[in-house]
C-alpha cells in the first residue's frame, strides 16, 4: 500500500512539473500586464505536494529546462536561459517552494496559513530574481525593481488569493 | 508548449541528430563554460562554426532569429544598459547620460556571448529527441547519491506526456467558458479560479487512472537502463570540442 | 475441459466512504472464453475488474489466478491478467509509440535486446509498426486504443480485460479495435469486456455476465439472456429486437 502511495505522489509531482512548464504559457489578460500563471503553480505545488515532493517538482522542472527541453518562458531552454537575465527567478523557485511548503505544513494547511506561506514564497522568488537581473544587466536597483518586480505585484496578490481558494477546494478531492 | 517553439525537436538525419546525446551534452557544457572567458574574436570564430551546423542540421537561421526576437530585444537592452553604466573614456554624452568606449565593447561582448550560448542550446534542443534527453539526464544523475535517477526519468516522461493534455484541456475549458460568456467576468481572481480549478480537477483524475495503469503494468523503480544510440563519430566530435574550447580560452 | 484461469470465491468490497462497490461475487473463468460484462453506469463493472489484477483487494472472499492467491502474488497476477483502461489518453507513459509498448517489459527488467524484438513483433502484429517513432498523443482514437492493447499484450498475458474499449471511437476505429480483440481471442487469449453497449460484440461472446448494484444477476449464454438485457438497463441489440437473433457488427 505504501508503494502505491509513493507511485501516486510520483505521478502527482510529474503533473505539477507539467503545470509549471505550461504555466509559463498560460496568460490571463487583466489590465496592462497579463497575469502569467507559472509562479502560482510553483506555490500551489508547494502547498499541495509538501516540502519534499515540492522541491523534487521544481528541481525536475529546472533540470529538464537545463537539459534543453523547451519548458522555460517564451519556449526557451538550456544554460543560456537558466543563467540569463531572468534566471534568478527560476532558481528562486527552489528555496521558495521549500519554504512555502514548510510554512504551510507547519501552520496546519489552513487557508490563512497558506496565504502567509505563499506571500513569503513570492518574496523569496523576487529576492533571488531582482538582484540577479540587476547584476546581469548592470541596471541600478531602482530600475531593476521597476522592471522586475513592481509591475507584477498586483497580479501576484490576485494569484495568491486564487491559489489559496484552489488549494482549499482541491485538497479533499485528491486526498493526500 | 502546445505549439512549436524554436526549441522544439525537429526530425532529421543530420550528424547532430545521430550523435550520442551524452556526447552532445558534454560538448555543450565544455563550450559554454569556456565561452565565459573567451575573447571576442574567438567568439566570432565559434559563431561561424555554429552557423555551419545550423545549415547542416537543416535549420533556417533567419526564421529562427525572427522566432527569438524578444530574446534578441532583451540582449539589446543589456547592451544599452552596459554601454550607459560602465565607466571609461567618454565617446559622447547627452541629457546627462554618457556612453563610453569600454561600455560599448563590454556590452557587445556580454550580449554576444549570451546569444551564442542560447544558440548552442537551440541547436541541441532542435536536434535531440525528448526521450534521449531524458535518458541522458538519467545517465548523468546515476553517480549522484540519494537521487533515484530511474524515477526521475519516468517523471520526466510523465511530465512531457501531461503537457499536451493540459494545454488542450486548458483550450477546451476556456472555449467552453467563452460559450457561456465567461469572458465578461471581470473579477480576475474568479477568472483564474474558473480556468485553473477545473483544469486541476480533471488532470488529477486522469493522473489517478494513470497510477492504476502503471500499477497494472508492474511499475517499479527498479527498471532496466535506457539504451543509447551512437553514430560512431562521437570521438571526433569530443576531440573537436576540446580543441575548440581550448582555443576559446587561450586565443 | 479447459482449465480455470480465475476462481473467485464470494468477494465483497466496500469503499472507504462506506459505499458498497461489489458484494458476494463468485465466478470461475476458464481459458479461451469471450465474456461480456454488462450493466448500467455504476453497477460495479470497473470495481469488479480491478479486483482481477489486484488493483483493488477484496474485504472478504478470495481470488485465485492460476492457482495463486492474488493478494500474495501481485506481480505474477499482473503478468497473467492484463487490463486495458477506459480512457486511452490517460494510460500513456512513453514518449514514443515504441517506448510506450516497452514500458511493461522495462519494469520486469527484461534484456534490452529481447525488449526490442518483442516490441517490434507486437507492433507489426497490430499493424502499428510504421508509427513506432510517433508521439502516442498524436495518434487517432483507434490507434491509441490499439497501442494500449499492445502495451498489455507485450507482457504476454493469458487473460485481457477491456473496460469500455469502444467508447469515444468512430465507426472505423470501432471496427479496428473489434477485429484486434477477435484476433486475440482466436489466438488463445481469454477476453473480458466491460460495457453497457453489447451490440458491437455480442456476436463474438461465449458468455454474458450481467451486474446490477454490485452483484451478478445473470450469467450464461448470450442467446438465453439477450431478451432480458433491458430489464438491467442494457440496450438490447437491434437485430435481436427485430427478431433476427444475433448479427455480427459492421
Ligand atoms: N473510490 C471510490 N470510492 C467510493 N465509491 C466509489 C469509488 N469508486 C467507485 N465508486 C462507486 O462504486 C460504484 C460502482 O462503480 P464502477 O465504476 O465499478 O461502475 P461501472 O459499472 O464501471 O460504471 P460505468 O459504466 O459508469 O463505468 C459507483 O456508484 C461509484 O460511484
Ligand atoms: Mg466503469
Amino acid at each position: 500500500m505504501n508503494n502505491s502511495k509513493q507511485l501516486r505522489m510520483t505521478v502527482y509531482t510529474s503533473l505539477f512539473v507539467a503545470f509549471i512548464a505550461i504555466g509559463a504559457f498560460i496568460a490571463i489578460p487583466v489590465g496592462p500586464v497579463p497575469i502569467v500563471l507559472q509562479n502560482m503553480f510553483v506555490l500551489l505545488a508547494a502547498i499541495i505536494l509538501g516540502p519534499t515532493w515540492g522541491l523534487a517538482c521544481v528541481a525536475i522542472y529546472l533540470l529538464i529546462g537545463l537539459a534543453g527541453l523547451p519548458v522555460f518562458s517564451g519556449g526557451g531552454a538550456g544554460i543560456g536561459k537558466l543563467f540569463g537575465p531572468t534566471g534568478g527567478y527560476l532558481l528562486g523557485y527552489l528555496p521558495a517552494v521549500f519554504v512555502t511548503a514548510s510554512i504551510s505544513k507547519g501552520l496546519g494547511k489552513k487557508m490563512s496559513s497558506d496565504i502567509i506561506a505563499m506571500v513569503i514564497g513570492s518574496l523569496i522568488i523576487y529576492a533571488a530574481g531582482v538582484p540577479w537581473l540587476k547584476v546581469v544587466t548592470s541596471m541600478t536597483y531602482e530600475k531593476a525593481l521597476a522592471v522586475g518586480m513592481y509591475p507584477f505585484l498586483i497580479g501576484d496578490i490576485l494569484k495568491i488569493i486564487a491559489a489559496a481558494f484552489i488549494a482549499k477546494t482541491l485538497r479533499p478531492v485528491i486526498k493526500l | 508548449m502546445a505549439n512549436l517553439t524554436p526549441f522544439t525537436y525537429r526530425q532529421g538525419q543530420s550528424i547532430l541528430h545521430l550523435l550520442d546525446v551524452r556526447c552532445k551534452f558534454f560538448m555543450i557544457c565544455l563550450v559554454s563554460m569556456s565561452m565565459l572567458s573567451a575573447h571576442l574574436f574567438a567568439c566570432f570564430f565559434y559563431f561561424l562554426i555554429l552557423l555551419f551546423f545550423f545549415k547542416k542540421s537543416g535549420l533556417n537561421f533567419f526564421a529562427t532569429m525572427t522566432s527569438i526576437k524578444y530574446f534578441i530585444l532583451l540582449l539589446f537592452f543589456i547592451f544599452i544598459a552596459r554601454a550607459l553604466t560602465v565607466k571609461g573614456d567618454i565617446l559622447f554624452s547627452f541629457y546627462g547620460m554618457t556612453i563610453t568606449e569600454q561600455g560599448l565593447t563590454e556590452g557587445f561582448v556580454v550580449a554576444f556571448k549570451f546569444f551564442l550560448v542560447m544558440l548552442t542550446g537551440l541547436v541541441f534542443s532542435s536536434t535531440t529527441q525528448p526521450s534521449s534527453v531524458k535518458s541522458a539526464v538519467q545517465w548523468f544523475l546515476k553517480p549522484i547519491p540519494f537521487v533515484l535517477e530511474k524515477r526521475v526519468a519516468v517523471m520526466i516522461s510523465l511530465a512531457l506526456g501531461f503537457m499536451p493534455i493540459i494545454a488542450s484541456q486548458a483550450q477546451k475549458i476556456s472555449d467552453a467558458q467563452k460559450a457561456r460568456c465567461g469572458d465578461l467576468q471581470s473579477n480576475p481572481v474568479k477568472k483564474i479560479i474558473h480556468l485553473v480549478l477545473p483544469l486541476l480537477r480533471k488532470t488529477f483524475l486522469s493522473a489517478d487512472s494513470l497510477v492504476l495503469a502503471m500499477e497494472s503494468r508492474c511499475y517499479s523503480d527498479d527498471r532496466i537502463d535506457p539504451a543509447f544510440m551512437s553514430s560512431g563519430k562521437e570521438i571526433y566530435f569530443l576531440a573537436g570540442s576540446v580543441v575548440l574550447s581550448l582555443s576559446l580560452v587561450c586565443l | 475441459m479447459p482449465k480455470n484461469i480465475i476462481d473467485i470465491k464470494s468477494i465483497c468490497h466496500t469503499f472507504s466512504d462506506g459505499y458498497v462497490g461489489i458484494q458476494n461475487i463468485s465466478v470461475s473463468i476458464s481459458q479461451g472464453e469471450f465474456i461480456i460484462l454488462a450493466g448500467k453506469n455504476g453497477s460495479g463493472k470497473t470495481t469488479f475488474l480491478r479486483h482481477l489484477n489486484g488493483l483493488l483487494l477484496p474485504d472478504s472472499g478470495q481470488i485465485i489466478v492460476n492457482g495463486h492467491d492474488v493478494s500474495k502474488h501481485l506481480i505474477q497476477t499482473r503478468k497473467t491478467v492484463g487490463m486495458v483502461f477506459q480512457d486511452a489518453d490517460t494510460q500513456i507513459v512513453g514518449d514514443t509509440v515504441f517506448d510506450e509498448v516497452a514500458f511493461g517489459l522495462e519494469n520486469l527488467k527484461v534484456k534490452r535486446q529481447k525488449i526490442n524484438e518483442k516490441v517490434s513483433l507486437i507492433l507489426k502484429d497490430l499493424n502499428l509498426f510504421h508509427l513506432k517513432n510517433r508521439s502516442p498523443f498524436t495518434l487517432s482514437g483507434g490507434e491509441k486504443r490499439k497501442l494500449a492493447i499492445a502495451g498489455i499484450l507485450v507482457m504476454n498475458p493469458e487473460l485481457i480485460m477491456f473496460d469500455e474499449p469502444f467508447s469515444n471511437l468512430d465507426h472505423p476505429g470501432t471496427i479496428q479495435v473489434l477485429s484486434t480483440i477477435i484476433d486475440l481471442n482466436r489466438s488463445g487469449h481469454t477476453i473480458i469486456i466491460a460495457t453497457h453497449d453489447v451490440e458491437t460484440i455480442i456476436c463474438e461472446a461465449t458468455r454474458i455476465i450481467i451486474m446490477k448494484d454490485g452483484r451478478i444477476k445473470e450469467d450464461g449464454n448470450p442467446l438465453d439472456i439477450i431478451n432480458r438485457l433491458e430489464s438491467y438497463g442494457v440496450r438490447e441489440p437491434c437485430s435481436s429486437k427485430l427478431g433476427l437473433g444475433i448479427k455480427p457488427y459492421g
